[in-house]
């Protein structure tokens, strides 16, 4: 069996062409609202359609509402988006408060298919200095450079070594010596 | 619901085991074998299941922190600056940055990120922390008395 | 993806040729570096799932110098599969039959456990000598460092310079030179 529809799916949050930046576009193209004339789980279809319906559809000019009445159904909705999405909701036994935040939901969405987000966030631009590359903090005389290279491969001598250390005194002794000579001359001129 | 004899109504499930089952099968729907459907399987495979979850999620921030300093180890390291002077650098010169914030810079900023390791490096160099001698001397400085210690030195 | 959101991406992942002097080098601690740089962990990009390791050449791998007795002491198991088909081949022998055989184990060993090993080990190119192939040393740009300095032999050195290098001690007066 396939574990497939057990789950939300899981994505990424995308703005239909960068929708919002700028100018918006009203994604739902058209709203089908199924009810029934006579039945009591149509009740608050009807009520929705008696006071806020024609407010509602003078608001939002962008998309079309459909009224389909069906003899002896339950009232549901149809959403259909730009991006050919189609979403069915049931208004079972919805009160007009109800049916009203849902459909402005129906209208404000962008029409894709709900989905856990792996990230809350999305950019463009990730990045204004540039993307880290192995090139971005490397010498530029590298480019001119023939590998293999002694002066690269060579360790960095922080410290004198033990023979250089030895050399060093010798020299200091060496100095120190003819110091002592030079005055003892003196001393005996 | 129809019982036609007593027997069967007796018989009946309480609706509450039903919903009390059900609570499990739903979250081993998607295990393999009789786990999924025979219940005194399935909720020990849930139990378990749920402790896995439960353990995963110290793990998850465990794995991320050693994610993002391993990123920011290399960075650093780019720059000739060792991650524990570079983080201790930067506790002293009262840039509170995370390591997130960090391994992010590292790899969407990397000019920030390079001054970042220029800053802790100087002022590693300017408290004298051990390990800093091998570092390489700052360019820029911070403050006038930092300049005045770099001079007399 | 835009063709230069492309570019960058590609600026991003590419894939680094490195070359390592293995002279005088520990196999042991150059194969830190080594393995570092082949599973890519010197980057801020870096993710286990992510195939950001650099290629390493490493050359003159008959030159590396083992700590201690290691070339004595060390022994490199083997087992055929057949009853009595153990060997242990000390670190000196192996050396002789193939001189990239040491600097190889030991960057094996410090790679992650697992298959990713095989794909890590394509990474890595082993010379004895300073003899590269033309095709692989034009990739390289970039050099590691070595992790100490090669001494200087004696035979490098020119009489004069011996002659005027300073006398520490003076041998006893009952001591033989050979």
């Amino acid at each position: 069996m396939s574990k497939t529809h057990l789950y939300l799916r899981t994505g990424f949050p995308r703005a239909p062409l960068a929708n919002g930046l700028g100018r918006y576009m009203c994604q739902v193209k058209r709203i089908t609202i199924k009810f029934c004339k006579s039945h009591g789980s149509s009740r608050g279809v009807r009520d929705f359609i008696e006071t806020d319906m024609i407010d509602f559809v003078k608001q939002n000019p962008e998309f079309v509402l459909y009224l389909k009445p069906r003899r002896h159904h339950s009232p549901h909705l149809i959403a259909e988006y730009l991006n050919g999405e189609k979403f069915h909701m049931s208004f079972h036994n919805f009160n007009r408060e109800e049916i009203s935040k849902w459909v402005n939901l129906m209208k404000t969405r962008a029409g894709a298919p709900i989905m856990a987000y792996r990230k809350l966030g999305h950019t463009d631009n990730p990045s204004i200095q540039g993307v880290w590359s192995p090139f971005a903090n490397q010498d530029t005389s590298l480019n001119v450079t023939s590998f293999p290279n002694e002066k690269l491969s060579r360790k960095f001598q922080t410290e004198p070594t033990a023979t250089e250390l030895l050399l060093e005194m010798f020299k200091k002794q060496q100095l120190e010596d003819s110091e002592a000579n030079e005055s003892k001359e003196e001393e005996s001129k | 619901m129809v019982f036609p004899t007593a027997l069967l109504l007796a018989r009946t499930p309480n609706p509450d085991r039903f919903w009390k089952k059900r609570k499990i099968f739903k979250m081993s729907a998607h295990f393999y074998g009789r786990s999924r459907n025979c219940y005194s399987i399935a909720i020990r495979s849930v139990h378990r299941a749920l402790q896995y979850a439960r353990r995963s999620k110290d793990h998850k921030k465990a794995d991320s922190i050693a994610l993002y300093t391993q990123r920011i180890r290399a960075g650093a390291e780019e720059h000739g600056v060792p991650y524990v002077l570079f983080r201790e650098g930067l506790t002293r010169s009262n840039i509170m940055l995370d390591r997130k914030t960090l391994s992010d810079l590292a790899a969407w900023e990397p000019r920030t990120f390079k001054s970042l390791t220029e800053i802790a490096a100087a002022k590693c160099i300017d408290d004298n922390i051990v390990g800093s001698r091998h570092l390489e001397e700052p360019k820029y400085f911070f403050g006038r008395d930092m300049l005045k210690r770099f001079w007399n030195r | 993806m835009s063709a230069y959101e492309r570019v960058k991406q590609w600026n991003t992942f590419a894939r680094i040729w490195h070359i390592y002097d293995a002279k005088w080098q520990n196999p042991f601690d150059s194969a830190k570096v080594i393995s570092k740089h082949i599973q890519g962990l010197h980057k801020p990009i870096y993710h286990p799932l992510n195939n950001c390791g650099d290629h390493v050449i490493v050359f003159n791998s008959r030159h590396i110098a083992l700590p201690g007795y290691e070339w004595k002491k060390r022994a490199y198991f083997h087992h055929t599969g057949y009853p009595g088909g153990a060997s242990w081949t000390l670190a000196w022998q192996l050396h002789e039959i193939n001189p990239t055989l040491v600097m190889q184990k030991a960057v094996k060993w410090e790679l992650p456990r697992g298959l990713s090993k095989f794909g890590l080990m394509a990474r890595l190119h082993i010379f004895p000598d300073e003899e590269i192939p033309e095709e692989l040393l034009k990739n390289v740009t970039s050099q590691l460092r070595q992790l100490r300095p090669v001494p200087r032999t004696l035979d490098s050195y020119s009489d004069k310079e011996i002659e005027e290098f300073p006398k520490v001690m003076d041998y006893p007066n009952d001591y033989i030179l050979k």
